[in-house]
């Protein structure tokens, strides 16, 4: 269940959208804030304030690269793995990071605190390797100013 | 119409046809996964290639995607066009499993058909395949991921034909996936249609797993008997068992398609309740003494009640053939009474199609499907003729207003907005107005000057036959069942096919019914005479529109191999005959009948009036009655 | 040159409302709304010789002129901000520093086409790029720039802003448009082009950002003095470069279009990092064929860079030194193509694993030199796919096997990466 002030406020973005289904990206960000992933039971509230079944939420949740449809910790820290940041060190920032972390990429912290996960470029290409932690781009990164970043200094 | 040229074959086709289906137009069959003629194009797949030699466009193109047009010289066997089209097949391999051994869809698949086609044989990509976790989707069909090409056929069909929400496609890149949200049913009841349109075998037939290989079916073109808009199908079956139905094209009539009902409603005709021998007083009897037992004891009855106090019945379920056969023996015996129908229930519709259709106002589901305007009268299409409702979502895809009167039209199907009445709908804006009257339906005010002359119609009735049992009916001077017998003068009954929808009272004798289902009748009748099931006989039903269509002879009659007996086996006897396949259509045991009153050979039962109906090609699309 | 788009920039920070309003921010809409006849806007625009920013370099007022004006609905017009070709960060630079260029662009964009209705479809990550738009967008609604009779005048415009959720695909036009409706972004069959049958089956005009930010200079300075800030005589414009990779400053600059590759390298960028030698760059973004040093004095406009055998694309341009290796490169590439891909076609859903395949066997040493005709294979039938995705896709793999087949060759005779080992 969410809060009836968020289903509110979800459905008034509804229905200000020229159609249900425009809003339907924002939806399922707003449900994955709330929900910290988008869970099977927030794929069923989505199909509910957006009138459309589960399966056609499935379909877009699917679809893109920054809806989890699995559990992530409370920090998901994106580590670019696109053609600047990798000239520039990329792959072995996020090897550093698996081992530091003590998790592969893709992984969650034992303590259910961070998630690894490599993504597609970030659009800070002048400052690679970049990461994306809470919304928030970084870079240039070297493994010790992303622990600080990652408060796992 | 674009005059083009492909592979030296002068083609003149419509405007808007595609260079894939001018090629087919001349028996050229270009490569296509996703292309599908009810379908369109979608472009995916990319083995429809060909290359352009001359014209407005050149060099490699989809010809799936490419609108045929003036000048347009086409090789599909350009070496190019050649290498692009192997060069998918080998995409599509990548992955595809190398199963066709137990594959249900071996023998009967595109892929497999085209790969072999396309010359692909040496696998190059030597990494690993990519593998999926399959869905349950309900005990009807059977869902097997790791097949999928992406043609993306089955989500189309499913989502933007059929208009379900409960099936689509997940995933994205080389991870796409076609299925539900979680396992479960597929809710559509036109979900069968999934086996069809799969290239290849994703989606099977789960009714009929493992159970033979598409050169061991009997097959031949039939008809659904379970409405009465007489879609076209092709039942496959093995040892006298049916194994599954397909849809077969009748562009005019259900298209491409059939409803589930159609496709996994026919468990009857293998049952093991099934009558298969003739029995007198409930004993199993010859087939001889059967007869000569009937013929004596209705000899007794109309000595001692008189003509006038039998009835016979024929049935809507029963071939046209049969009920004219019914009608003839009517006559021959003096019988007061012939029966079509169970009630007046089922017999106003149809007579009043009959009294209402012309050549001009029938609409055929095809009629429906291109409509601008359709008016929904008492009716529930997706319960009463599913296929309807497909062609009604067609022609609402296509812009057609909806409008449903005394009905309610809830359905994710279309959108159908209520009117009061028929006279409140704007008939005049619309160019091809079709309403749609369901049995429910209040009788139409003729004088309804609301309804203008170009407008078609289209009644749903009950069964396969209704409407030849109409004209029938009309003819013969027939009433239903139970308003004869409410006459109290009925006090025998021969029936043929046809089913009980009043109480009989005791003193009613069944003397005699034919049937190839275990019915009331069969089980009350002194003589019981099995027959044959439509797939197992050649025959004609003539459907709502007035369309008289064949069906042919599937598969011979008889006990099917498998579920034989309490014990499971075989009879432990020598005989040149399958078990149970002394059994005949039921006009053929009703000729036999009048045979054996009058010593005169009947061969043809399609004679007189009905006689342009005898060279009705099943594969053709019928022909109108009206 | 003049700056065109980063002459209020400010160095640490983005421009506010009253500094842009003051260095004369919103004098084109304004002049353009009292003055100007939405066909003069477009006319102003295709004097320019503005060719789209965002990569393909269309005409834009071309582009514009598709749009049939007696259709009935409405039309859209859509800023596409969908800025995932790798190598690119130009959009998000703009946004950052001057989101106001956008809006008013954005405004006269929808003047000239008869747009009521325009949305930006940002990508994912771009936030403080997000906030400075809404902000923008606020600010001028409550200016009166937009929304409701724009200063007065019979013109209105509702501005919207659409965060994606991360996906390559959503760049390409017809798939944004997908995108935007809340379906699946997987691109739509052309024709019916977007100018005919766009958003929601209405005629929309989709423009870069860079594109879109233009359009005020070009309104207020004029189209001639517009054309003028090119470094040649064919170059119209300015063009901003985002630079990454190894050279000693990489950043995003605005350079007049057609300076040389040398120029940008060796000026604003000052040169390779210690110890780098330039050895190849992509040079418009990552689906753009590798440059070498032959190509130094290449001039960066759209024609000369096609002539030079690759693309100008969206100006992203990633540098590589003497210790990068190519097949390792062209691999990470490939695998962000594959990766996403939207799953459409099947060159493009199956291909582009089988060439990544390919080059992980190659960098892996377990290479063989069929396979060098495998990728060649692929380079030519990947064209064939359904949209600009897997073409694009070859564009590094084909300047691999021209211009790096000896590094390929050496993969498979040593059967190791040579310079994992050097």
């Amino acid at each position: 269940m969410i809060p009836e002030s968020l289903r509110h406020e979800l459905q008034q973005r509804v229905a200000q959208a020229v159609t249900p289904r425009e809003a339907a990206v924002d939806v399922l960000k707003e449900l994955q804030a709330h929900y910290g992933w988008l869970s099977d039971e927030a794929v069923v509230e989505a199909a509910a304030i957006l009138g459309l079944t589960p399966l056609q939420v499935e379909e877009l949740a699917t679809f893109y690269e920054m809806i989890y449809r699995r559990p992530v910790g409370r920090t998901v820290v994106h580590v670019c793995d696109s053609i600047s940041c990798w000239a520039m060190g990329g792959e072995t920032l996020l090897s550093q990071l698996e081992q530091r972390l003590g998790i592969m990429a893709g992984g969650t912290t034992a303590d259910g605190a961070l998630t690894l996960l490599p993504c597609s470029c970030l659009g800070n290409c002048g400052d690679g390797p970049a990461l994306m932690v809470s919304e928030q781009l970084h870079g240039p990164v070297t493994l010790d100013s992303a622990l600080k970043i990652l408060g796992r200094f | 119409m674009p005059k083009l040229i492909i592979d030296n074959i002068a083609v003149e086709v419509p405007d808007g046809t595609s260079v894939l289906e001018a090629a087919l137009s001349v028996g050229i069959t270009i490569p296509h996964f996703c292309w599908h003629p009810a379908l369109g194009k979608a472009g995916a797949c990319r083995v429809c290639a060909v290359k352009i030699l001359e014209g407005p466009v050149k060099g490699i193109q989809m010809s799936c995607m490419l609108p045929a047009q003036d000048g347009m010289v086409v090789s599909t066997g350009d070496g190019e066009a050649v290498a692009l089209r192997k060069s998918v097949i080998e995409w599509l391999m990548i992955n595809h499993p190398h199963d066709c051994p137990v594959c249900d869809e071996g023998g009967e698949c595109q892929l497999q058909d085209f790969t072999i086609a396309g010359g692909h044989g040496i696998r190059r990509y030597d990494g690993k395949k990519r593998t999926h976790v399959n869905q349950y989707l309900g005990e009807l069909i059977e869902h097997e991921m790791n097949r999928c090409i992406q043609c993306y056929r089955c989500a189309r069909f499913y989502q933007e034909y059929a208009g379900g929400t409960d099936f689509g496609v997940l995933g994205r890149a080389d991870m796409v996936y076609f299925g539900r949200q979680c396992d479960g049913p597929l809710e559509s009841p036109f979900s069968g249609n999934l086996v069809d349109i799969c290239p290849t075998g994703v989606f099977t037939d789960r009714t009929a797993r493992f159970r033979a290989r598409y050169w061991d079916y009997d097959m031949a073109p039939s008809l659904c008997p379970h409405c009465s808009l007489g879609c076209n199908t092709i039942p496959a079956a093995r040892y006298r068992e049916l194994l599954k139905v397909m849809a077969r094209r009748n562009d005019a009539v259900n298209g491409w398609f059939i409803c589930d009902r159609g496709r996994f409603g026919n468990a009857a005709v293998n049952a093991p309740r099934r009558p298969r021998q003739p029995l007198v007083d409930r004993q199993p009897v010859g087939w001889d003494q059967a007869l000569d037992t009937l013929l004596g004891r209705l000899s007794e009855f109309l000595e001692l009640h008189g003509p006038g106090s039998l009835a016979i019945v024929g049935s809507p379920r029963m071939s046209l053939e049969g009920n004219i056969m019914a009608a003839r023996l009517r006559d021959l015996l003096g019988a007061g009474t012939i029966c079509y129908f169970g009630s007046s229930k089922q017999s106003e519709p149809a007579l009043e199609a009959a009294n209402s259709l012309t050549p001009d106002t029938a609409a055929s589901q095809a009629d429906v499907r291109s409509a601008d305007l359709i008016a929904i009268v008492g009716c529930d299409l997706l319960e009463q003729a599913p296929m309807m409702a497909l062609a009604v979502r067609q022609a609402w895809r296509n812009g057609a207003r909806i409008y449903a009167v005394d009905c309610d039209q809830t359905t994710s199907l279309y959108a159908g907005e209520v009117a009061p009445a028929l006279s409140a709908l704007p008939f005049s804006e619309a160019k091809q107005p079709v309403i749609i009257y369901g049995t429910d339906h209040k009788q139409p005010d003729s004088s309804d000057d609301a309804v203008r002359s170009g407008t078609k119609l289209a009644f749903i009735l009950n069964g396969p036959n209704d409407f030849g049992c109409a004209l029938l009916a009309r003819e013969q001077g027939a009433v239903p069942l139970a308003d004869a017998l409410a006459g109290g003068k009925i006090k025998g009954l021969l029936s043929f096919e046809a089913d009980l929808t009043t109480e009989l009272p005791d003193a009613v004798r069944v003397l005699a019914a034919c049937d190839w289902q275990p019915t009331q009748l069969m089980q009350r009748a002194e003589v019981a005479l099995p027959a044959t099931a439509w797939i197992e006989m050649e025959g004609t039903f003539v459907n709502n529109e007035g369309r008289a269509q064949r069906f042919r002879q599937v598969m011979p009659p008889g006990l099917p191999i498998r579920g034989l007996g309490p014990d499971g086996h075989p009879p432990r006897e020598f005989r040149k005959t399958a078990p149970g396949s002394d059994i005949l259509p039921g006009w053929r045991l009703i000729a036999d009948i009048i045979e054996r009153l009058e010593g005169e050979r009947v061969d043809v039962p399609l004679s007189g009036r009905w006689q342009k109906l005898q060279g009705i090609n099943a594969e053709d699309a019928g022909e109108s009655v009206l | 040159m003049e700056a065109v788009l980063f002459g209020h920039n400010r160095p640490d920070r983005a421009v506010t409302f009253d500094e842009y309003c003051a260095e004369g921010g919103f004098a084109a809409l304004r002049r353009a709304l009292a003055e100007l006849s939405p066909a003069e806007v477009q006319q102003a625009v295709i004097d320019s010789g503005m060719r789209g920013r965002g990569g393909a370099g269309f005409p834009t007022g071309k582009k514009w002129s598709f749009v049939p004006r007696n259709l009935p609905g409405p039309r859209y017009l859509i800023c596409n901000c969908d800025e995932m070709e790798p190598g690119t960060y130009k959009d998000r630079i703009l946004l950052e520093k001057n989101p106001y260029l956008l809006v008013e662009g954005m405004a006269l964009a929808s003047y000239a086409l008869g747009v009521q209705h325009a949305f930006v479809f940002i990508r994912r990550g771009y936030e403080q790029a997000a906030r400075n738009l809404r902000r923008s967008v606020a600010e001028a609604l409550s200016a009166g720039l937009l929304g409701d009779r724009i200063l007065g005048s019979g013109f209105s415009l509702e501005l919207d802003l659409h965060q994606s959720a991360g996906r390559y695909i959503c760049g390409e036009e017809t798939a944004l448009m997908n995108a935007l409706e809340g379906k699946r972004a997987n691109p739509r069959a052309k024709p019916p082009f977007p100018a005919i049958k766009g958003l929601w089956g209405q005629p929309t005009v989709v423009n870069n950002v860079e594109t879109l930010a233009n359009i005020p200079a070009i309104i207020s300075q004029g189209p001639a003095w517009w054309k003028g800030q090119g470094a040649t005589p064919e170059a119209a414009g300015t063009k901003l470069f985002c630079v990454s990779g190894h050279v000693r400053q990489p950043h995003c600059m605005e350079l007049p279009l057609g300076t040389s590759l040398g120029e940008i390298i060796d000026g604003p960028c000052r040169g390779m990092r210690p110890g780098s030698v330039f050895k190849a760059c992509i040079p418009g973004g990552a689906s753009t064929p590798y440059f070498t040093g032959e190509h130094w004095q290449v001039a960066m406009d759209f024609d000369p860079v096609a002539k030079a055998g690759s693309r100008l694309g969206t100006g992203g341009i990633v540098v590589f030194d003497q210790n990068t290796c190519m097949v390792a490169a062209t691999l990470n590439l490939i695998r962000f193509f594959a990766r996403e891909s939207c799953g459409w076609c099947t060159p493009c859903r199956e291909g582009l694993p089988f060439v990544r395949h390919t080059l992980e066997k190659i960098e892996n040493g377990y290479g063989a030199a069929d396979d060098i005709e495998i990728l060649r294979e692929h380079v030519h039938q990947l064209n064939y796919a359904f949209c600009a995705l897997a073409p694009g896709a070859m564009g590094p793999l084909e300047g691999l096997l021209r211009l790096f087949e000896d590094e390929l060759r050496e993969h498979i005779s040593a059967r190791t990466c040579p310079f994992k080992t050097r």
